[in-house]
């Protein structure tokens, strides 16, 4: 039995140890949003959160996260509007959006590590993370927008607390 | 941690037939009637705790291999090349334990290595370190051993073929490589790199694993003191000033990794050094963490050396970034992109926790590339390295060859250093090490 | 009849319904029967997911409902794969109608055979169904203010819908509450459906204009369903275990004693297969996929490996270069009068090979199909572009007739004609037969999906040109070899040439250019071995992501030759001429010919800066071509900046500029959007992806070996539509078309060296330097 907590909630999950976290989630757990590209941690289309860092679902096993915080695309925020969820419709980014899950949960894991990430930092951390229908322009455009909102977000919640 | 060190130990046999059974004979110390658990204070119990926590002493005396057996109940598998061996059990179980041991018995047992019936103890079990520790440490470490649930359980037998009387045998390797005694405070040092050394040397054993050995499987404390060993197929890396990373393991950086389990500059601790840290260390005061990395900084000069370390995480920020910033054709490379490149990029001024710098990590510039190796088909649990946070497993994701592809190109863009060579076949052997895909994942 | 009329004719006559798709159309208006069809179909999915069922509804046709709240629903037959498809179809009969765009939702429907042909490809779906749906959307409009104006009491002459209401005067009525209170039913025949007045171009409110896509909130909060997101209560799963050769392998055994040992292994399948879709497959099935996964690693098959089990690709191309060079093969698609004799009588004739590696989809989503038998229907639950291909394969392979087979939608995770071949739907069919018709999830993993990719076939092409004394071009000729698509999966649908062979359109299309060479011949030839060996597939942009690769680097090479600009060159070529006027174009779909192309090379020279100096080892290429069909031209001049490592032989791409004319713009941020993907796809083909098949099957397997472009590669991009009311074109691939070629002409404007071999490796750059060096 297998325990952790997946968008905030406790599972507990009777599977075997090293079944990858990415079926987990998919078909014990049914949540769909987590996708499956090539099983061989190499495109990001499964990337979910591991207490707060993107992790590649589809090569970690439920074993390793025991005990752990996942949140997935679902869990990002309980709206569905994260401030990269907002800059994602607003630019219309996905075509297919397949991948659109796993370049969102690492574009979250970007702007926690670099909240005004410079054109490098996004090449570096999201070019791991594959969009066969090309949305690179779009993702980097949104990200910089969801970078720009949660900024001001923070410098108006600094001056609300005086 | 000591799980392979006794390879050569059956090479002790060559100074057995040397007629030493005066030395070898040592007298059972008689059994006690069970010891009343209310005997014992709660503070001393407690006291007892830490110096169990320092010595790991539940690492190697519970099963770990097809489930987590009983803490402390021994029956934990170490791999030798001349087969396997099993811990015994440490709970206060009369029959199958030390529930009939007397304080004085164990105090035996750590300080001599001979058991409580008179026969010697293998040094995997290593009383050439505990052999340091105080009196006072041991009865604490009675007290708490003894408040412990008895389990009743007796390991597998051992598959460690002696030849001739192990009595012998080890008095023979006794008499040659173990010295007796108890750690001797050092003036020229103040009270907490004593206090450090103390328990680096004694209870906590370093050198078990970082100090190389001989043939004969004993520490090559003379001329080698912690320039590093290999254990369970892993690199336990030099903690002296040979440790080859850019950045000098510096006191902070020590405690951080000994205590957190991750050195931001130098990365996470996997492999048996993971339990160390989130086991054990973490559950210690941390004034004594602070003297082993006190301790530590100071064996390894770090304070001479912390000077060059500005420069090299100014490189490391600047090597991050190859090929990952712009457009590169090379295969590699964009291999290194696609599975890693996410999770490793940093950028100046200096990484950022949880994202391990590979410029920087340890497995990078050791003279093999091991440890890159079964991190890679390992991954990192969250209870391993950063807690909380999990590094994937590669094992079905990377073939051989891949892996080989990976590491020479990480040694060739993210170091100064030689390429490693037979890069496929080490792979290879590296996946041996690890018993099963720990993934099931498919290419 | 257009060319997909044709193809929809034959398929509805093929199916013995004899009805073409417009005919269907007309037939659904107002018939009471399908009322009950419509309502069904909303099982499919919509949007928002999980909506309640709608209430009854005013269906003027099978297109589009309105219902009493207002809603407006518009039904889908198009697989939405990233265009956005839905929504811009859905604006066109919403515009037409005068809808208000917040009620709009759209449904993705089943393959109920009303729909006529369902195919998504081609860059076909808007210019499909532009003239259907502005006559759908007419005719719910014509409707709504009749009864409108009978609610008002105001002569209809006197009315208008604007937004969602019919307006008289200072009175108007919503639509939800015209179909509440009026419940209306009127119906239209074909004949006046055709003859409705359509909305002048001046009154379009929503084509054209900015909209925010209605499928793209799911897409970003992960609850867009995908094929391989579908469930069914009971459902097992399976995994293929593919044989060595995609045709002619027979299992000789199979030993699952390993396998056995998975827990949750069930048993596998040696699949019997009539329609010869998957010859020689395995599935595995077992409780949970990650099981299926191992035990189908774990299961031992011996198979005799079919005759191609050794084919490399260069075996292949040497196959296509043999064929080039017998004359009697192949089907003309021009030939024009007088082109021997203007080889015969030249004064100097130029020629160049051309060649292009394989190439892979590498769809996002690895394939996938739920199969199952539910009160005597196989249903088949997958994401598909064409299921009026596949469901009579499906049905064959099952041995039933066509009408117990129904395929249900789901969103694609990236088509690019990966999902035009169906393929993968058989084995979960066959898996699911062979356990009585319980449902069998089937999903292959990359490097199963990989394996037998339909590929992009490598191809070779030969490109000539006779010049007479004054170096005036006299005669071109331009051959092409691959394997063919069409030839292999859908016959039936093949072109015919002027010297009435059949030939594939998909495999040739974009060397019939509208150059006026004086004299042309065009020869399309299939590659048996290409054939034999692999399944060749439909992807992006088909042949006009290679044929512009040999025509338009050769165009350079010879304007280089003759020490012209490539631009004036072009120019002097799309003159609108051509033998016999061809290149003037015909309306509706090529209004203006030629020179709508010439547009929009002058407007993208002016852009790129064409003739400015640039820094050393840095320059600038450009090719132009006209999207996917002469049939259905969408003009397109394409532009790159490049930098060459003379070092490594490494080429950069800094910029790409397009320009491009597909008529009438529906969604301009969707076709913004699929322009820029289409060019990054030619990027991605021209300098970083590419295959080989080795030992009969690809070499490549997964994203160890497999280098799509990524992030870090994308360059600075600049794209113009031209402003058109002409009917719309496609735009979901002619952004690939041009920049191959645009690439291998910057290279030469940088460094002087031609590469005649996409993708372009380092090492052939170093090798070309190294030769120039030397020379
Ligand atoms: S599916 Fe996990 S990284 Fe591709
Ligand atoms: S949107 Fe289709 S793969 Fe990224």
């Amino acid at each position: 039995m297998i325990k952790f907590k997946l968008n905030g909630r406790d599972v507990s999950l009777d599977v075997p140890e090293d079944t990858p976290l990415l079926w987990a989630i998919r078909d014990d757990l049914g949540l769909t949003g987590t996708k499956f590209g090539c099983g061989v941690g190499q495109c990001g289309a499964c990337t979910v959160h591991v207490g707060g860092r993107a992790t590649r679902s589809c090569v970690t096993p439920v074993s390793a996260i025991e005990g752990a915080d996942v949140t997935t695309i679902e869990g990002l925020d309980p709206e569905g509007r994260h401030p990269l969820q907002d800059a994602w419709q607003e630019i219309q980014v996905p075509q297919c959006g397949y991948c659109q899950s796993g370049q969102i949960m690492q574009a979250a894991s970007l702007l926690r590590d670099y909240p005004d990430p410079t054109d490098e930092d996004i090449d570096g951390v999201m070019g791991g993370s594959l969009c066969r229908c090309m949305t690179y322009i779009r993702i980097r455009k949104a990200i910089k927008e969801a970078a720009a909102a949660m900024k001001s977000a923070r410098t108006e919640g600094d001056s609300s607390n005086g | 941690m000591i799980k392979r060190i006794l390879t050569g130990v059956v090479g002790a046999g060559v100074v057995g037939g040397l007629g030493f059974l005066w030395y070898a004979w040592w007298p059972a110390i008689p059994k006690i009637a069970p010891v009343q658990p209310g005997q014992f204070s709660a503070e001393k119990i407690e006291r007892g705790r830490i110096v169990a926590a320092e010595s790991y002493c539940v690492e190697c005396h519970t099963r770990q291999d097809g489930g987590t057996g009983p803490e402390l109940a021994g029956d934990y598998r170490m791999q030798t090349p001349f087969g396997d061996i099993f811990s015994s059990n440490i709970t206060p179980d009369p029959e199958t334990g030390i529930g009939n041991w007397s304080e004085e018995a164990l105090r035996r047992a750590l300080h001599y290595g001979v058991s409580r019936d008179g026969s010697h103890l293998l040094p995997a079990f290593v009383y050439d370190h505990f052999t340091k520790m105080t009196d006072a440490d041991i009865s604490d470490l009675y007290a708490w051993i003894m408040t412990r649930p008895a389990v009743h359980m007796t390991h597998r037998p051992n598959g460690f073929p002696l030849s001739i009387s192990p009595r012998i045998t080890l008095a023979a390797w006794k008499l040659v490589f173990f010295t007796p005694g108890l750690y001797k405070q050092d003036p020229s040092h103040d009270a907490q790199w004593n206090r450090g050394a103390y328990l680096a040397e004694g209870a906590a054993h370093c050198g078990a694993c970082h100090t190389p050995r001989n043939l004969a499987g004993a520490e090559k404390v003379a001329n080698h003191e912690y320039d590093g060993g290999v254990v369970d197929g892993w690199i336990a890396p030099p903690l002296n000033q040979n440790n080859p990373t850019p950045v000098v393991w510096t006191e902070d950086e020590l405690y951080q990794y000994l205590r957190n389990g991750v050195a931001p500059l130098h990365g996470p601790a996997g492999g048996p050094m993971s339990p160390v840290a989130h086991d054990f260390l973490a559950t210690v005061p941390e004034s004594d963490v602070h003297a082993i990395a006190y301790f530590f900084a100071d064996k390894a000069h770090a304070a001479e050396r912390v000077a060059g370390d500005k420069a090299a995480i100014a490189q490391a920020m600047t090597d991050s970034k190859k090929d990952l910033v712009g457009f590169s054709t090379d295969p590699d490379a964009r291999l290194y992109q696609g599975a890693c490149g996410a999770c490793h990029y940093n950028a100046a001024p200096a990484p950022v926790l949880g994202r391990p710098e590979l410029a920087l990590n340890n497995a990078l510039w050791l003279n093999e590339p091991t440890n890159l190796y079964l991190v890679m088909l390992r991954g990192l649990t969250a209870k391993e390295g950063q807690s909380g946070v999990a590094m994937p497993s590669f094992y079905n994701a990377l073939s051989d060859h891949d892996m080989a592809r990976l590491a020479a190109y990480l040694r060739r863009t993210r170091t100064t250093l030689p390429p490693w060579t037979d890069l496929e076949k080490k792979a290879a052997d590296a996946r041996k090490l690890v018993e099963e895909p720990p993934v099931n994942s498919s290419h | 009849m257009g060319k997909l009329e044709r193809i929809a004719a034959q398929q509805d006559r093929a199916a013995g319904r004899g009805l073409s798709r417009r005919g269907f159309v007309s037939a659904a208006v107002g018939s009471s029967f399908l009322f009950g069809f419509a309502r069904e179909s909303k099982a499919a999915q919509t949007y928002p997911l999980g909506a309640p069922l709608p209430p009854p509804e005013f269906e003027p046709n099978i297109w589009c409902s309105v219902a009493p709240d207002g809603t407006i629903n518009v039904n889908i037959i198009r697989a939405e794969m990233g265009q956005h498809i839905g929504t811009a179809l859905a604006r066109i009969i919403a515009d037409e109608m005068e809808a208000d765009w917040d009620k709009v939702k759209i449904t993705y429907v089943d393959t109920d055979p009303k729909w006529g042909l369902m195919i998504t490809g081609g860059s076909w779906s808007v210019w499909m169904t532009w003239d259907v749906f502005r006559q759908a959307g007419a005719a719910a409009r014509t409707i709504l203010v009749e009864e409108g104006a009978k609610l008002l009491g105001i002569p209809a002459s006197a009315c208008h819908a604007r937004n969602g209401k019919v307006t008289g005067g200072s009175y108007s009525i919503s639509f939800g509450d015209i179909v509440a209170k009026a419940k209306p039913t009127r119906s239209f025949t074909a004949d006046q459906m055709k003859s409705l007045p359509l909305k002048p171009a001046s009154e379009r409110r929503l084509i054209g204009k900015p909209v925010k896509s209605l499928d793209i909130p799911s897409k970003t909060n992960g609850t867009a369903i995908y094929g391989i997101d579908a469930k069914i209560d009971g459902m097992v799963y399976g995994r293929p275990k593919m044989p060595p050769t995609r045709y002619g392998s027979k299992v000789v055994s199979v030993d699952d004693s390993e396998a056995k040992k998975v827990p949750g292994y069930i048993r596998y399948i040696t699949l019997d297969d009539p329609s010869e879709t998957v010859p020689g497959w395995i599935v595995v099935l077992a409780k949970t996929y990650p099981a299926a996964i191992r035990a189908t690693d774990l299961l031992k098959v011996e198979w005799a490996a079919g005759k191609t089990a050794k084919v490399s690709e260069k075996q292949i191309q040497d196959r296509g270069r043999e064929l080039i060079a017998k004359s009697d093969v192949g089907t003309m698609i021009f030939n024009d009068k007088g082109v021997d004799e203007a080889f015969k009588g030249a004064h100097r004739v130029l020629e160049q090979e051309y060649t292009c590696a394989s190439v892979m989809h590498y769809q996002l989503e690895p394939m996938n199909a739920i199969a199952q038998l539910k009160n005597g229907t196989w249903e088949v639950h997958c994401g598909n572009q064409w299921q009026t291909l596949f469901l009579p394969v499906i049905a064959k392979a099952l041995g039933v007739p066509e009408a117990n087979v129904k395929m249900v939608s789901y969103l694609l995770g990236g088509g690019f004609g990966r999902r035009l071949n169906g393929d993968y739907a058989v084995p979960a069919a066959l898996a699911s037969k062979a356990i009585g018709g319980k449902p069998v999830k089937l999903i292959l993993t990359r490097s199963d999906d990989m394996q037998f990719d339909s590929i992009r076939s490598p191809s070779v092409q030969k490109v000539r040109v006779a010049l007479d004394e004054k170096n005036t071009i006299v005669g071109f000729e331009h051959h092409a070899t691959a394997g063919w698509p069409t030839e292999v999966m859908a016959g039936a649908f093949m072109e015919k040439g002027v010297d009435g062979k059949p030939y594939d359109q998909f495999a040739i299309a974009g060397a019939d250019s509208w150059y006026d060479f004086g004299t042309m011949r065009v020869r399309a030839i299939s590659n048996d071995l290409a054939k034999e060996t692999f399944r060749p597939g439909w992807l992006r942009s088909v042949s006009a992501g290679w044929t512009p690769w040999a025509q338009e680097c050769f165009i350079d090479e010879l304007a280089h030759d003759l020490g012209k600009d490539p631009v004036a060159f072009r120019l002097a070529l799309l003159n609108g001429e051509g033998p016999e006027g061809r290149n003037k174009g015909k309306a509706p779909d090529s209004n203006g010919g030629a020179l709508r192309q010439a547009a929009v090379v002058k407007r993208l020279a002016e852009k790129a800066g064409w003739g400015t100096s640039l820094p050393k080892d840095t320059g600038l290429g450009m090719a132009t071509t006209f999207g996917q069909e002469r049939g259905m031209p969408t003009w397109t001049a394409g532009a790159v900046q490049v930098h060459v490592d003379r070092a490594t032989g490494v080429v950069t791409c800094q910029k790409i500029w397009l320009v491009l004319d597909a008529g009438t713009i529906v969604d301009p941020d969707g076709a913004l959007a699929q322009t820029e993907g289409g060019a990054l796809w030619g990027l991605s083909m021209a300098l970083c992806e590419g295959s080989e098949i080795e030992d009969g099957v690809c070499r490549d397997r997964n994203l160890d070996t497999y280098t799509p472009l990524r992030m870090p590669d994308v360059p600075e991009m600049d794209i113009e539509f031209v402003d058109s009311t002409e009917k719309p074109m496609g735009l979901g691939e002619p952004g690939v078309t041009t920049i191959g070629a645009a690439i291998g002409n910057a290279i030469f404007n940088a460094v002087g060296i031609r590469l005649r071999h996409m993708p372009v490796r380092p090492e052939d750059v170093l090798a070309a330097l190294k030769a120039k060096g030397a020379a």
